[in-house]
């Protein structure tokens, strides 16, 4: 399990990165934290000509918050982000599913912007992403341009950037207040990625749903929005029979993939204990927080 | 093939590798520091665990040419002018290890754990060592080192 | 016996010599090896479960620059001798003998079967060198389980065979079978099923081959279980005498059966290195150790349970099929252990047992810790689910049926006496730590909240060696031998067979050789891993602690002996006044008289009894057939908890009380219980080694084929019964395979406990999440069904 050649670029500047991305097109792999790309090359899953390793892109990291968002450089590690303080009032759905991420090792080299960009659905962060309608912030030779995440995830292990586009930074919306979150997933082991997992998060005013956002890892091949779930939660209040409720909304139109791990009715039957697990969780969250 | 200069165990260190040889390759074929050990190339079991700049890194999921310019603790700098380092001490009191193939991941990642989290107590560390991979001792004996190993580091 | 022979050692957990080393990365394990001009093998292997090979072109792959060479299956046969699997030579089931060449090659026979290898100055680049092998392969039916081999017409995977049943097939019948099953109460079927699961040890196998064209011997580095046992392999396939081949083992990352005799692919590379005239490595990845390196476990069994009202097990009807894979190894052996111990420690009066043995397009079945450990599976579940069926404890069955202990022993059934066995006394210890009847209290009150806990509980005995047979050793394969030796330096040095992989030997047969002979610990030396100076042995089967100790103590004393008589003659005192203690020899009452036993060492070596008719021989070869032998044995409980609604299983306690005899040390005993129950814990809830429908390997990296982490074994709570000593001298029982053999019911007994409340019963052995949620529905569906009427 070697990795196979491949030649090697190490830019200085997000416009070199940029440069070589145009050169090189498909036939190139950015590397950032290398913690799912060098496996798929280590077992010669992935052969590009070229890798392009952007941790020299300092200027790539970092956790900032502005007006109303929490921008977060594709660079940042993940352990960096856990250990953010903006993110974790910031962004509390986020804060909460970084520690489920792989083990520290993982998690002191995998960034945010490689896991998003690598997009697999089983993993946490995407379905952070599209629970909170993040934006991704590409660069290519032709300028920048923001993704909203309904349209980054396009495949497994597919998204809408160009080959000749760099993922530079994700925007997260900073969470308003009476906002409570949950991150559940079901997993074989501790660290393991999530046979399915939710992304949940309501926002209670006057003990009023007054914003749901729940999102599946591991159900299809980009992470699932259960926006049928949401409006259903909407201007209600939180109860059991309303999570029920909820949780089968949000699985009935799903067609989750069968493997070693689970058989689709499996995955979509702790899907729907997720949702209540996930709501339930949220909504004291939120209540502590009032 | 590229120039690689690092710091390992306080030493500095140099050679010349392909870009895609992995770190724990290089250390091990190139710097004949063989107590880092292969389990899996594919960042599962833990055994390939080094420090790299303070925090531990997977080496096989690390490119040597990545570590250029860093500094890199493996195993064999854990202990100081030949002597057993507390954990290790703690480890041999404790029955740690059977075929000491994961050892060397072990010891790295509850050293730096312990620096970080010297009060850990049992769950903790069972969690924080969950992504190391043990298939002789049932973890439990690997565990006790640990927490004799801590608790000997707060009686100073 | 002169002298005081003081206890300091055995019983003690002594901190392990072996550990300065391997705590400060300075073990040296075959990966570690590097030799002056060593090249690089790896193995091009096929991606078809069941397929004729049409062509192999290696140009483009021989082009490669820094590919030294690529041999073919073809290739390799002219360079080697054909012959069976050296494991499969030595323990041969019997049954018909595919024929099959050393690599592939007019066909491979499962996903990963090597065709050829590639030698390079990297690994890297010989990994580039199988890329551009190319490989024409004409797609043949796959024989992809048990069920397509049984069928006649299934292409067989060996031509001479004519068909896939590779096993003997024969029925065997111990006491009345007719009888007690014609007069007994009522009869239960079953049908069980154990899994697809494998050894998975963190370092693979691989060897260093080097060949010294000079002297013609060709030297293996090599992970194995017996340095001499992957001799005679090496020299019987490359055509050389054994004592041209000379193997060496440092420090060995575990292998629980996988690493015995040669593979395949390391016989392939001594024949390449042989050929080059120059070192070639080969060490597998974790790919190839999970597809090719071998598998286990995979059995089912139809069984008919003959048992009285009461819950008497009077008899059992066993039919089994084992899926051996594609190329023999042991898996032929396995049922015949398995019908020797069905009766485990019963009381039945009667067995019929029949197997078939089939060869599918799967990875081979090689040992696996505990080989036949399905035997206590299927007699577990069996009692289990009889006293479900029944109305009865698990506790009250299984101390209903139990044989007791009596003078002379019962006799299992099939013909071994039980003699020493405390299987009663491990299920009521085991019982009373855990607190039964609290814990069912604590039970229904989860219940109440929706919460499912459930404890199950399970005994076994394993043969350990196992006890004295009528005229023959008690220990198999033979006698232990070891050579001992008083060097110069006062070192008492051990020369054994042994090779250890995590058993401690090193430390363990120093205690008993210190406290024998009478020197400190850290004055005795175990010598492993090289077949030029141990005696022939082998680690494995539980059996070193009674063997390989015993021969250690007798081996020590005769050396004591030995070294007294020459100190009588230094001393110019009786031998029986002498006394040998902490290194020091010295007259009884005269203590100003001691002298260091390094001295009497450096006088015979200066030659002060040549020419006298004293044995000034500071060497003796002892061995020892294993004295009364015994049996080891214990009784395991778990509480589990079960999320029904995600079919997630905690493991919240674990407790044994185990029977091993004497303990040589306590804390390597408990290592390799606690280890063995982890694997236990990783078979049911985690580990299968997987294949479709078309034999491809699913479970092939870490990812798929999942191992326990501290996070999933629990603190395994450990008391060692009161031995019952059969010997006079040596009463240390093997305890390594145990831990494995029994946890695994034990497991599966807990959760069909906790699963109890749905009407679920188990009859296999591998419980994921998704597996235990469709118990549950299918428990719901029949106890709905029976609410309807």
């Amino acid at each position: 399990m070697k990795l196979p050649a491949v030649d090697y670029e190490a830019p200085d500047t997000v416009a070199e990165a940029v440069a070589l991305l145009a050169e090189y097109q498909d036939e190139a792999s950015v590397l950032a934290g290398g913690q799912s790309l060098i496996p798929l090359l280590a077992l010669r899953l992935a052969r590009p000509a070229v890798l392009i390793d952007i941790n020299g892109l300092t200027e790539l990291s970092g956790v900032s918050a502005t007006d109303g968002f929490v921008a977060i450089g594709a660079m940042t590690r993940e352990y960096v982000a856990g250990e953010s303080t903006v993110l974790a009032d910031a962004v509390p759905l986020l804060a909460a599913a970084l520690p489920l991420i792989g083990h520290e090792a993982i998690r002191n080299r995998g960034t945010i912007g490689g896991s998003l960009a690598h997009a697999d659905p089983a993993a946490e962060l995407p379905a952070v992403a599209t629970a909170l309608d993040a934006e991704f912030v590409v660069r290519g030779s032709a300028g920048e341009r923001v993704i909203p995440a309904a349209e980054w995830f396009e495949g497994y292990l597919t998204t809408s950037r160009r080959p000749d586009e760099l993922l530079a930074e994700v925007r997260f919306p900073a969470a308003r207040p009476g906002t409570g979150v949950s991150f559940q997933e079901v997993a074989r082991r501790h660290g393991d990625f999530a046979i399915v997992g939710l992304a949940a998060s309501l926002t209670l005013a006057d003990g009023v749903i007054s914003d749901a956002r729940l999102a599946f890892a591991g159900v299809a091949d980009v992470p699932v929005r259960a926006a049928l779930a949401e409006d259903l939660l909407a201007g209600q209040r939180p109860s059991a029979e309303l999570f029920a409720a909820a949780a089968d909304l949000a699985t009935a139109s799903i067609d989750p993939p069968g493997d070693l791990h689970g058989s689709p009715e499996y995955r979509k039957k702790i899907a729907a204990t997720l949702v209540r697990r996930g709501l339930e969780a949220a909504a004291d969250n939120a209540s502590e927080g009032q | 093939m590229a120039d690689i200069s690092l710091t390992v165990n306080g030493v500095p260190r140099s050679g010349s590798a392909e870009p895609r040889k992995t770190l724990a390759d290089f250390l091990r074929d190139d710097l004949d520091l063989t107590g880092t050990h292969i389990g899996c190339e594919h960042g599962v079991c833990g055994a390939c665990t080094v420090i790299v700049d303070g925090r531990t890194v997977r080496s096989c999921l690390m490119l040597a040419i990545q570590a250029s310019g860093s500094e890199v603790t493996t195993v064999e700098g854990l202990g100081s002018d030949g002597e057993l380092g507390g954990l290790q001490q703690a480890m041999w009191d404790s029955h740690g290890f059977q075929c000491g193939f994961c050892t060397p991941g072990f010891l790295v990642q509850a050293t730096a754990f312990l620096s970080a989290h010297p009060d850990a107590g049992e769950q903790q560390i069972r969690e924080a060592l969950s992504g190391n991979i043990c298939r002789c001792t049932g973890y439990q004996s690997i565990i006790d080192g640990v927490l004799l190993a801590a608790e000997r580091g707060r009686q100073g | 016996m002169t002298g005081i022979v003081a206890e300091r050692y055995t019983g003690s957990s002594i901190k392990r010599s072996e550990d300065p080393r391997i705590l400060t990365g300075a073990g040296r394990y075959v990966d570690d090896v590097k030799l002056p001009g060593m090249l690089h093998a790896a193995f091009v292997r096929s991606p078809m479960a069941h397929a004729k090979v049409l062509r192999v072109d290696v140009s483009a792959a021989q082009a490669l620059p820094g590919v030294v060479a690529v041999f073919t299956g073809a290739d390799l046969e002219a360079m080697t001798i054909p012959g069976p699997d050296p494991l499969a030579a030595m323990m041969g089931g019997g049954g018909p003998m595919p024929e099959y060449t050393l690599l592939g090659t007019d066909k491979v026979r499962f996903v990963g079967d090597p065709v050829a290898v590639v030698v390079a100055e990297s690994r890297y680049l010989a990994e580039d060198g199988c890329d551009l092998v190319e490989v024409e392969y004409e797609d043949l039916p796959p024989v992809a389980n048990a069920a397509v081999a049984l069928d006649p017409d299934s292409p067989p995977l060996f031509e001479n065979l004519g068909n896939n049943i590779v096993g003997p097939n024969k029925r065997t019948e111990f006491g009345d079978v007719a009888g007690t099953f014609a007069g007994a109460d009522r009869v239960a079927e079953f049908r069980i099923d154990v899994h697809r699961h494998q050894n998975v040890p963190m370092e693979g196998r691989g060897c260093v081959a080097s060949p010294d064209r000079e002297s013609g011997i060709m030297t293996v580095h090599a992970a194995t279980q017996s340095v001499h046992v992957t001799r005679l392999g090496v020299a019987m396939r490359l055509g050389i005498e054994p004592e041209k081949v000379r193997v060496l083992a440092g420090d060995i990352g575990g292998s629980f059966g996988l690493k015995i005799g040669a593979s395949r692919e390391e016989l392939a590379v001594a024949a390449a290195a042989r050929s080059l005239g120059r070192p070639v490595k080969w060490v597998e990845d974790r790919s190839e150790n999970l597809i090719a390196s071998g598998q286990a476990r995979e059995e089912s069994f139809d069984v008919r349970a003959a048992v009285s009202d009461h819950g008497d097990l009077l008899g059992l009807d066993v039919t089994m099929v084992i899926d051996t894979g594609s190329y023999p190894v042991m898996g032929t052996m396995v049922p015949s252990i398995m019908e020797a111990m069905l009766p485990g420690p019963y009381k039945l009066v009667a067995l019929g047992f029949e197997s078939t043995a089939v060869a599918t397009n799967k990875a081979s079945y090689v040992a696996y810790r505990g080989p036949w450990a399905s035997e206590t599976f299927v007699r577990e579940r069996v009692l289990d689910l009889l006293a479900r069926d029944l109305g009865l404890d698990p506790l009250e069955i299984r101390l209903r049926n139990v044989a007791p202990r009596t003078d002379p022993p019962l006799t299992m059934v099939t013909g071994r006496p039980l003699v020493g066995v405390t299987t009663k006394e491990s299920l009521e210890r085991v019982a009373q730590l855990v607190d039964i009847p609290a814990f069912r209290r604590r039970q229904a009150d989860e219940r109440a909240r929706g919460r499912y806990l459930g404890i199950g509980l399970a005994t076994f005995i394993e043969a350990a060696p196992g006890p004295r047979e009528p005229g023959g050793p008690s220990g198999p394969m033979g006698l232990e031998s070891m050579r001992l030796r008083l060097d110069e330096d006062g070192i008492v040095v051990l020369f054994t067979g042994q090779m250890p992989h995590g058993q401690s030997h090193q430390t363990t047969l120093a205690q008993i050789a210190a406290d024998e002979f009478g020197v400190p610990f850290e004055q005795v030396r175990v010598v492993v891993g090289d077949s030029d100076v141990v005696p022939f042995g082998l680690t494995g089967g539980s059996r070193s602690a009674t063997m390989t100790g015993g021969v250690a103590l007798h081996g020590a004393r005769q050396l004591r002996v030995k070294v007294l008589d020459l100190a009588s003659h230094l001393m110019e005192a009786s031998a029986q006044d002498l006394l040998l203690s902490d290194g020091k020899i010295w007259v009884r009452g005269d203590p100003a008289s001691a002298i260091e036993v390094s001295e009497v060492a450096r006088r015979v070596a200066a030659g002060e009894f040549a020419g006298s008719d004293v044995d000034a021989d500071l060497e003796v070869v002892a061995s020892f057939d294993g004295g009364e032998g015994g049996w080891s044995g214990g009784s395991h409980c778990a509480i589990v908890e079960v999320d029904a609604e995600t079919g997630i299983v905690t493991v919240e306690r674990y407790v044994v009380a185990e029977d091993c005899g004497a303990l040589i040390n306590p804390a390597v005993v408990e290592g390799q219980i606690r280890g063995g129950v982890a694997q236990g814990i990783g078979a049911v809830l985690l580990e299968r080694s997987a294949y479709d429908e078309y034999g491809n390997c699913q479970s092939g990296t870490f990812m798929d084929y999942l191992l326990p982490t501290a996070c999933d074994v629990p603190r395994i709570e450990i008391e060692h019964l009161e031995t019952v000593p059969l010997d006079a001298d040596v009463n240390f029982r093997g305890v390594g395979e145990g831990g494995m053999i029994v946890a695994p019911p034990t497991i599966v007994s807990a959760v069909e406990d906790a699963l109890s409340p749905f009407g679920v019963r188990i009859y296999e052995q591998h419980l994921p999440p998704a597996r235990i949620l469709e118990l549950i529905a299918t428990g719901r569906n029949a106890a709905d069904e029976q609410a309807d009427h």
